[in-house]
């Protein structure tokens, strides 16, 4: 890899996720509690101690253990919700770039209204009325949001593809569609593909962190968001318990940007018009 | 067509000819809009009517736990649905609906909380907060970004430049909530230099007099300071990158050649053109960026949509939420309409082509 940010952003990003990984363990091993999350094993916002490095959340549970649990789950929020995102995402995108004509503008002009709709407070309601808050529900409906920005790189990237001389090559050739997509344009699109994942997961962790703040989320699924969003609204700024939000807040952004620094990485090697514009000055 | 215009030809008729582009446009412009409106109404209708778990079970739960009232909770649920329609089949429940919509308008019936009052007068009393907060960043943010994104882009070889636009890129990828979180623990609450966490002086009531404006304005800084601060580096690295390509290409070592001020390039030949996809993006920004106030409401206890939403949600108050819903897919549709149709004003290609 000859690209610093793509090779930085790794990298780092390999780091945080080893963390998050690890962070049950980490936690495991810095008490004596039987588990780490008890709930009730201090009082609600007791006050920063060597124990309780960023004191306790509004359950009485040790905020330094959830938040070494809540990586993990934010991490898998933005996974499963990358990976939805990204498969209808290219599913859209792919149809109305190849097949074109009137199926590329209704899918054209579909993506366009997903795209300007404000969605979290669609995503509000939805949210309310899922009774099981668990990681693969809550990913999947935040996938659901995240195709259309997905479908538009896609659709410009498929059909500037299509339009190349060797797909018409192709085509001479007697290949069959389906060869074409798997032989001659999948190969094309896949930086494309792994950069909607990293943006489709930055769009969800996002989203999620911002439910929480509204108030919506439950405990079971306490991720990042959820302990900086009750801390806030525990009025942890003022009170001493800033590490709270701090914290959370702190390893969501170093993850965006070793998510971008490996997007803008990607978008550098293989982006020819990038590459002529940095050169050719 | 320019060119081969002669005097005697300027007729009525040749005139409206021109506008033909322009009117096309207008016209599928205004077609997308109104299809949209009514899908996302449609969306609206059908979340709330196939929502899992009853809406009016839950209310009547919520009622029960605040009030207490548990003698006939389910005669008054009846009561209710049958007041609401919610006994009539789907298909005329639908078009009474739309009906409310259109000629209403904008009628989504009673606040389930605050009973008799309309859901639209309870969306009216937060409204100016959210309008208020949200129109000034968005516009200010824009029109900061715009400038400084073509200024970095024309000085793009300098040493500053490329520092700026790392710091740009850090503050475009910190979550808006993160920063507005490290502006209020730097700026109020370590610093104390501005007030937090509330829209206005706690002692004043809400009056156009002066003082009263003046802590409105004062508290604005901070929420309005944030969203400014997060959504122009957007604008920022957008227009740069804009006119880094603007000014590769030929037409501009033309200008040069043909000795014109550099000035007159800047304005003339490289800003006009990188303005373009600038103004178009604004269209597609709006959503998102109302996302981002709804938080930004939150945190900082301002009285506007983002907060009655979050309350309406913990509350269940589902007639409120509908209105929201369609409310603030309403004002960002109607706003990217409106810059999508200033766009001919930008491009004079949509005005009068050939094509």
């Amino acid at each position: 890899m000859r690209n610093p940010k793509l090779l930085i952003g790794g990298l780092l990003f390999l780091g945080l996720l080893i963390f998050a990984l690890a962070g049950p363990t980490i936690a495991k091993s810095r008490t004596k509690l039987k588990d780490p999350l008890q709930i009730s094993a201090y009082t609600p916002y007791q006050a920063v101690s060597d124990e309780i490095p960023i004191g306790s959340d509004q359950l009485g549970r040790d905020a330094m253990a959830v938040f070494l649990y809540g990586m993990r789950l934010s991490l898998g929020v933005g996974f499963v919700a990358g990976i939805v995102g990204t498969l209808l995402g290219v599913l859209v995108g792919f149809v109305a770039g190849f097949v074109g004509g009137n199926t590329d503008t209704i899918l054209r002009v579909l993506t366009d209204m997903f795209l300007v709709v404000p969605t979290l407070p669609l995503l509000m309601v939805l949210s309310i009325s899922v009774d099981k808050w668990d990681l693969l529900t809550i990913g999947l409906l935040l996938g659901l949001f995240s195709w259309p920005f997905v479908a538009r790189t896609v659709r410009a990237q498929v059909f500037s593809l299509s339009q190349r001389p060797f797909v018409d090559l192709a085509r001479l050739n007697n290949e069959n569609s389906l060869e074409i997509i798997v032989q001659e344009l999948i190969p094309g699109l896949l930086p494309y593909i792994f950069l909607s994942v990293s943006g489709a997961a930055v769009g969800a962790m996002l989203a999620e962190a911002g439910l929480q703040i509204l108030g919506i989320g439950s405990g079971n699924l306490a991720t990042l968001g959820y302990l900086m969003a009750k801390a806030m609204g525990a009025g942890a700024l003022g009170g001493g318990f800033a590490g709270q939000v701090l914290l959370p807040a702190g390893y969501l952004t170093l993850t965006f940007l070793c998510l971008n620094l490996i997007n803008m990485g990607l978008d550098e090697q293989f982006n020819p018009r990038l590459q002529t514009t940095a050169h050719g000055e | 067509m320019k060119n081969e215009e002669k005097p005697e030809e300027k007729s009525f008729r040749s005139r409206l000819q021109r506008y033909r582009p322009l009117a096309r446009y207008l016209g599928n412009r205004f077609g997308v809009y109104l299809f949209t409106l009514w899908a996302s109404l449609s969306l609206a209708f059908i979340l709330f009517r196939f929502m899992p778990g009853n809406p009016m079970a839950m209310s009547v739960t919520q009622l029960q736990s605040n009030a207490g009232l548990i003698v006939g909770a389910d005669k008054a649920a009846e009561y209710y649905r049958e007041k609401m329609g919610l006994n009539e089949p789907l298909h005329i429940q639908y078009l009474k609906f739309l009906k409310n919509m259109i000629f209403g308008p904008f009628d989504f019936g009673h606040s389930f909380v605050k009973y008799p009052t309309p859901v639209n007068e309870v969306i009216g009393r937060y409204l100016p907060w959210t309008l208020g907060l949200f129109t000034t960043s968005v516009i200010l943010a824009w029109i900061l970004g715009t400038a400084i994104g073509a200024l970095l882009g024309w000085m793009r070889r300098s040493r500053f430049a490329s520092w700026a636009i790392v710091l740009t890129t850090l503050i475009n990828i910190t979550p808006i909530y993160v920063l507005a979180v490290f502006l209020l623990l730097g700026l109020s609450y370590k610093l104390g230099w501005l007030p937090s966490g509330r829209p206005y002086d706690a002692q004043m009531m809400p009056s156009w007099k002066w003082p009263f404006i003046k802590s409105v304005l004062i508290h604005a800084i901070l929420p309005v300071g944030t969203m400014v601060l997060v959504w122009s580096s957007g604008w920022i690295l957008g227009m740069r990158s804009l006119m880094v390509s603007v000014l590769g290409e030929d037409y501009l070592a033309y200008a040069r050649a043909k000795g014109l001020s550099p000035l007159t390039i800047l304005k003339e030949y490289a800003f006009r053109n990188a303005l373009l996809p600038q103004v178009a993006g604004l269209a597609i920004v709006l959503g998102m960026s109302l996302n981002g106030a709804y938080i930004i409401e939150i945190i900082f206890r301002i009285p506007g949509l983002g907060t009655l939403f979050a309350n309406a949600a913990a509350l269940r108050d589902f007639n409120t939420m509908m209105g929201l819903l369609v409310f603030s897919a309403f004002t960002v549709l109607t706003g990217s309409l409106i810059v999508d149709l200033a766009m001919p004003l930008f491009d004079p290609r949509i005005r009068r082509s050939d094509a």
